[in-house]
């Protein structure tokens, strides 16, 4: 069966551009492996700076509602296994059957990075984003009293989230340093991401944030003058003078070692102790999860400040490959609404090029929007999210530039 | 438990120390530490541990400007699928 656009993934992104497309007459399915729509949306629930809650179950709820609606088909349990391009329709393979379009959004959004450290393997210990949905999704405690492994944007959100939910968390700390984890294992480099974001961000790295910066801006000097017991986030200490050497158990999670590190990271001697939890949360941060944008034959570009590497793509959410689109985390680690409005663009590019051009003010318009939402959004997951954002754009004149023939057919 | 006996691929069960190892005996692409190691070839086909097997070779690499031109490739199916459901009959 062909559609006009097939959407995959039924998170923020993805829903957007689903119901722009439709309300524009074109026939859309949306695919998600996951049972229910909304995405990262799902475990969302957080204080905005003016005080209002932000629900992401309310707001899933709100996108799907749009998205039936406005008649979008929805297929939700079914993986996508594969893409593969056939002369003007792209082919999705999914576990159960083929559907074909000639656009195709791949709005896959983020994965988590894993923060491992000896004893990771062990039942009871669970990425950040696992707590976050068994906890705010399906309302089930991820244990009683857990220790959350990686000081970032996404782990103080979710121990909030967590807190609110009645489980204790003893603290937030760093891993043991090692070969893969640099960026979140030096005091010296959390501290610097850390202050980055303060400005702008809601209620939790406010809080981390101001309290940082009593002690002078410079990340060198914060550092200097953390108190070693931590900094207190709704009685959460945030540890960035220690870390977890080891989580241990004979079966599952009895405990972790804890030490006091310098401000590379490296343990002092003789600082180890114990402390009892039942479930620990590990946070590497988040990556575009690209991975059919790839097998697809998207050129991609590794840019740190977008988290990883990010397919080749335009502000108009278009790719190099004729009748591709991305949008939402997979372009780049933003917030939520970033997505949407990016969706929202991608949806209008569709209906654009299929219309010869129609709705290239509303176009426009919709990317300007992306840049407001940018600009006000509290969450900023990377400090230097712009100049990200400027690079790709750059790869992405250079690559035309390069290649003479616009698109790839 | 130490570093060196921590699991990094699960599916494979490869440690650290033999990431390690290998990496720094033979200064390889990320490419090459997989092929060598199996890290990342399991049946979750690398979905937990392709960034740590990736950041790995970054600091043994002799020739810094490799560093983001050699990434692990993907291919399908990117998810677990039944043989029968990719094109076999019931018979």
């Amino acid at each position: 069966m062909t559609n006009d656009v097939i959407i995959i993934g039924a998170g923020p992104a993805g829903l957007s551009a689903a119901i722009t497309c439709a309300k524009h007459g074109m026939n859309v399915v949306v695919i998600d492996e996951y049972y229910k729509p909304g995405g990262r949306l799902l475990g969302q629930l957080y204080e905005e700076p003016d005080g209002s809650w932000w629900n992401g179950i309310k707001e899933s709820d709100k996108l799907y509602n749009q998205a039936i609606n406005s008649g979008v088909q929805l297929k939700l349990s079914v993986p996508v296994i594969n893409i593969e391009r056939q002369g003007t329709e792209w082919n999705v393979f999914t576990n159960m059957e083929t559907l074909q379009a000639n656009n195709l959004l791949v709005a896959t959004g983020a994965a988590e990075s894993p923060a491992p450290v000896p004893g990771w393997t062990l039942p009871g210990v669970m990425s950040v984003g696992a707590a976050q949905v068994m906890t705010n999704v399906q309302r089930v405690k991820p244990g009683e009293k857990g220790i959350i492994i990686g000081v970032n944007v996404l782990s103080a959100a979710i121990a909030q989230e967590l807190k609110l939910a009645n489980i204790s968390v003893e603290s937030m700390t760093l891993p043991k340093i090692n070969s893969m984890n640099h960026d979140y294992a030096i005091p010296k480099n959390v501290v610097n991401s850390l202050l980055h974001v303060s400005h702008l961000s809601p209620s939790p790295i406010i809080k981390i944030g101001s309290n940082l910066m009593k002690y002078k801006l410079i990340n060198k000097l914060a550092l200097k003058f953390y108190p070693n017991k931590g900094i207190k986030m709704w009685d959460i200490p945030i540890q960035l003078k220690k870390a977890v050497t080891q989580i241990y158990g004979t079966d599952k999670v009895e405990g972790v070692t804890i030490a006091n590190v310098d401000d590379y990271g490296q343990i002092i001697p003789k600082s180890e102790k114990s402390i009892e939890v039942d479930f620990v949360c590990i946070s590497g941060g988040l990556y575009p999860l690209a991975e059919l944008a790839a097998i697809a034959g998207c050129p991609f570009y590794m840019i740190e400040e977008l988290g990883g590497y990010v397919p080749l793509h335009n502000e108009r959410m278009e790719t190099p490959l004729s009748g591709l689109f991305v949008a939402g985390n997979i372009t780049g680690i933003e917030g939520a609404k970033v997505a949407a409005a990016q969706g929202t663009v991608a949806g209008l590019s569709i209906v654009n090029n299929t219309l010869n051009s129609a709705f290239e003010f509303e176009l426009e318009e919709a990317i300007k929007q992306v840049r407001i939402i940018r600009e006000e959004n509290p969450i900023q997951f990377h400090p230097h999210i712009q100049n990200g954002r400027k690079k790709m754009q750059k790869y992405w004149n250079e690559y035309f530039a390069n290649n003479q023939e616009s698109f790839i057919i | 438990m130490s570093d060196k006996s921590m699991i990094i691929c699960r599916c494979e069960e490869v440690t650290y120390e033999e990431l390690i190892e290998t990496a720094e005996k033979h200064k390889c692409s990320a490419r090459e530490l997989k092929l060598r190691t199996r890290a990342g070839m399991g049946y979750c086909g690398g979905r937990t541990c392709r960034n740590m097997v990736e950041s790995i070779p970054r600091q043994y690499l002799p020739n810094k400007e490799q560093l983001g031109l050699v990434t692990l490739k993907y291919q399908p199916p990117i998810r677990p699928v039944h043989f029968g459901d990719l094109g076999g009959d019931e018979t």
